[in-house]
C-alpha cells in the first residue's frame, strides 16, 4: 500500500493532466500533435510511478479526452473519427498497468528486504543476549557458587581474612549480576514502549552527585573533574531514568579507561538546550565505532576483559531520546572520548521570592 | 541470642532472604520474628508487638502498602519496607501510607542496619529537642536556631531552617518531597519540588564542606531527601 490516501493520487492525476494540457497549447504551433501526446504518455507514467494503478488510469482518461478535445481539430469538440483515439487511450492504459507493475515488484521487493533486514537483526541480537548470558552471567555464578561453598563447608578452616576474601567476593559479584539482570530487563521494558516518564524539576548537579556517590568505588581509581556552568537551569525530567544515563555514562567510562586518568561530567547551556558530556582521556575509539557504540549489544574491544554485555550505552540513548533528546559519542582532540546528550531547556515555574532576613 | 536491642518483625515472602534477614539481625542483637505472607505479618504485628517491622513490598497475597495502613490502625511502630530499585512510586506509596523509610533491594547489611537504628532512634527521641546536630565542620543547633560553621555563624532564612528541622526531626530517614512540601510551604505546594531543588542548593552551600559531593543533605532520587548527621 502506498504510503498516502487514494484521493492524493487522483489529485495529483488531474493536476498532471490540466499541467500536459498547458504544455500542449504553449507547443502546438511548433510541435506535432505527436509530441503533445508524448506529453501526455510522461504524465501516465508519472502518476504510474508514484501512485496506484487507478489514479494512472485516470490519467489515461483525462489524457485521451483532453487531447482530443483541445488539440485534435475541429477543436473544441469531439468528432466521430476521434474513435482512433481508443487506439491512444488502450495504449496509455497499457503503458500505466506495466509501470504499475513495475513499482509494485520493486516496492514489494524493497520492504520483504527489510523485513529481512529486520530478522537478521533481531537474531544477532538474540544471540548476542545469549552470549552474554553464557559468559556475564555464568562466570559470575560461578565465582559465587565456588565462593560460597568453601565458605560453608570449609570455613572454619580458613583464615579469617580468607572468609572475609571469599565473603566479598560473593558480595561484589552478586551485586554485578543484578545489575546486569535489571540492564537486560530495563532494555526490555524501554523497547516494549511501555515506559511513561514520571516528570520532575531536577537539578542535574544534584543528581549527579547521588550518582557519584554511587559510583564512588568504581571512579575511585579516576581522576574525577565535575564542571556545571552558574546558569545551568532545572531541567524536567524524569529523575530516576536520567540518573541511570548519568550512571551507565560514567561507568562506562571507569570501565574503558585506565585508572589515573581523569574523567570529566559537564554541561553546556545552549539556545534550545542543556548538552551533558562524560568526557574521557583514554586511547579513544576507532572512527568506525564513533557511530556505532550507543548500539545494543556494542562492546569495545576491552569488554572482554571489562565485562558488561554492551546494554548501558544503548539504554542511555534509549532514556534521553523519550525525553525528547539525543546522545552520540565522539572523538576528543588529542585522544579519549566525549559521550553527549541534550535534554530540551525549558523555564522553570517561579517561585515565590522570600523576603530577605532582616 | 538476646533481645536485649529488640524485636524485628521480618514479612517476606522468599525463605532465602527471611534466613539472611534472621541471621544478620540476629548477629546483631535483634530478636526476629518471621512471617512469610502478608496476611500473618499483619497478625504478628499485633501479637508480637515488635518494636520495629520490616515489610518486602512484593508480597504475592496482599499489597504491602495495605499492610502498613492495617498495622498504622493501631501502632506508630517504625516501618522499613524493602523494594526494588526503579520502583519509586510504590517507594512513595509506602512511605504515605506510613513507612518510615525503605531499603532498595540489592542492599547491603551495613544499609540496612544504619535504617534500622535510625528508626529505632527516632521513635525513642523523636524530636531530638535540644540536641545540637554534627554536620562535619558545621553544628547546628534548631532551639536556638544557631548554625556555626568553623566557628561562623551562619545566617540561614526562615524557610531554610523550616526544612533543616524538618529533616532533623526524621533524622537519618527519607522525607518525601510531598512532605517536606506540605510542612515548609503548606497545603497545596505538594507537586512545587522545583522550590526543593533551589533551597537544597542554598542549604549544601551554606552547610556541606563540598557541596557538589554532599555529606549530610542527601538526595533520594525521585523520592525525597535525607539528612545525615555524625554520631
Amino acid at each position: 500500500m502506498s504510503p498516502h490516501p487514494p484521493w492524493i493520487g487522483y489529485a495529483w492525476a488531474a493536476a498532471a493532466t490540466v499541467l500536459c494540457t498547458l504544455a500542449g497549447f504553449a507547443m502546438t504551433p511548433r510541435f506535432d500533435l505527436v509530441n503533445v501526446a508524448m506529453v501526455y504518455l510522461l504524465a501516465v507514467v508519472v502518476i504510474a510511478l508514484r501512485f496506484s494503478l487507478g489514479a494512472a488510469i485516470a490519467t489515461s482518461l483525462a489524457s485521451v479526452a483532453l487531447f482530443d478535445y483541445c488539440f485534435v481539430p475541429p477543436q473544441g469538440a469531439f468528432s466521430v473519427d476521434d474513435a482512433q483515439y481508443l487506439l491512444t487511450f488502450a495504449i496509455m492504459v497499457a503503458v500505466a498497468i506495466v509501470i504499475s507493475g513495475l513499482t509494485r515488484n520493486v516496492r514489494d521487493q524493497a520492504r520483504a528486504q527489510a523485513a529481512l533486514e529486520v530478522e537478521a537483526e533481531t537474531e544477532r541480537i538474540r544471540s548476542a543476549l545469549l552470549a552474554s548470558i553464557s559468559h556475564d552471567l555464568r562466570t559470575p555464578l560461578a565465582v559465587m557458587s565456588g565462593a560460597s561453598s568453601s565458605l560453608a563447608e570449609h570455613g572454619d578452616q580458613l583464615e579469617e581474612a580468607q572468609r572475609r576474601e571469599l565473603a566479598r567476593s560473593v558480595y561484589e559479584q552478586a551485586r554485578e549480576m543484578a545489575e546486569r539482570v535489571s540492564k537486560v530487563l530495563q532494555m526490555t521494558r524501554l523497547e516494549s514502549g511501555g515506559m511513561t516518564l514520571s516528570r520532575d524539576w531536577v537539578s542535574l548537579p544534584e543528581l549527579a552527585a547521588t550518582v557519584l556517590d554511587r559510583l564512588s568505588e568504581r571512579l575511585s581509581g579516576h581522576r574525577l573533574m565535575v564542571e556545571w556552568p552558574q546558569d545551568l537551569p532545572l531541567v524536567n525530567v524524569d529523575a530516576v531514568l536520567l540518573e541511570q544515563v548519568l550512571v551507565n555514562l560514567l561507568d562506562n567510562a571507569a570501565k574503558h579507561t585506565a585508572p589515573g586518568t581523569v574523567v570529566r561530567l559537564r554541561a553546556q547551556v545552549r539556545n534550545s538546550d542543556i548538552v551533558v558530556s562524560v568526557e574521557d582521556f583514554g586511547h579513544g575509539i576507532p572512527e568506525a565505532d564513533v557511530e556505532r557504540v550507543f548500539a545494543k549489544f556494542h562492546r569495545g574491544n576491552t569488554a572482554g576483559t571489562a565485562g558488561g554485555m554492551g546494554l548501558g550505552l544503548a539504554i542511555a540513548r534509549a532514556i534521553v531520546r523519550l525525553h525528547k533528546g539525543e546522545a552520540w559519542a565522539e572523538k576528543m582532540p588529542g585522544g579519549g572520548t566525549a559521550f553527549r546528550f541534550t535534554l530540551p531547556r525549558e523555564t522553570s515555574p517561579a517561585m515565590p521570592a522570600e523576603p530577605v532576613e532582616a | 541470642m538476646n533481645a536485649a536491642r529488640g524485636t524485628i518483625l521480618v514479612v517476606e515472602d522468599e525463605p532465602e532472604i527471611r534466613r539472611f534477614l534472621r541471621s544478620s539481625l540476629g548477629a546483631e542483637g535483634y530478636r526476629v520474628v518471621e512471617s512469610a505472607t502478608g496476611r500473618r505479618g499483619a497478625i504478628d504485628a499485633g501479637s508480637h508487638k515488635p518494636d520495629l517491622a520490616i515489610i518486602d513490598l512484593g508480597l504475592p497475597d496482599m499489597d504491602g502498602v495495605e499492610i502498613i495502613r492495617r498495622i498504622r490502625e493501631w501502632s506508630s511502630m517504625p516501618i522499613l519496607v524493602l523494594s526494588a530499585r526503579t520502583h519509586e512510586r510504590s517507594k512513595i506509596e509506602a512511605l504515605d501510607a506510613g513507612a518510615d523509610d525503605y531499603v532498595t533491594k540489592p542492599f547491603g547489611i551495613g544499609e540496612l542496619f544504619a535504617r534500622v537504628r535510625a528508626a529505632m532512634r527516632h521513635r525513642v527521641r523523636p524530636a531530638r529537642g535540644g540536641m545540637a546536630l554534627r554536620l562535619g565542620e558545621t553544628t547546628v543547633d534548631l532551639e536556638a536556631r544557631r548554625v556555626i560553621r568553623a566557628g561562623a555563624e551562619v545566617r540561614l532564612t526562615p524557610i531554610e531552617l523550616k526544612i533543616l528541622g524538618c529533616l532533623a526531626h526524621h533524622l537519618g530517614m527519607v522525607v518525601t518531597h510531598r512532605t517536606l512540601l506540605a510542612e515548609v510551604w503548606g497545603p497545596g505546594h505538594e507537586g512545587d519540588t522545583h522550590y526543593l531543588r533551589i533551597y537544597l542548593k542554598q542549604l549544601r552551600e551554606k552547610l556541606e564542606a563540598d557541596p557538589v559531593r554532599p555529606r549530610h543533605l542527601l538526595t533520594e532520587t525521585g523520592v525525597g531527601y535525607r539528612l545525615v548527621a555524625d554520631d
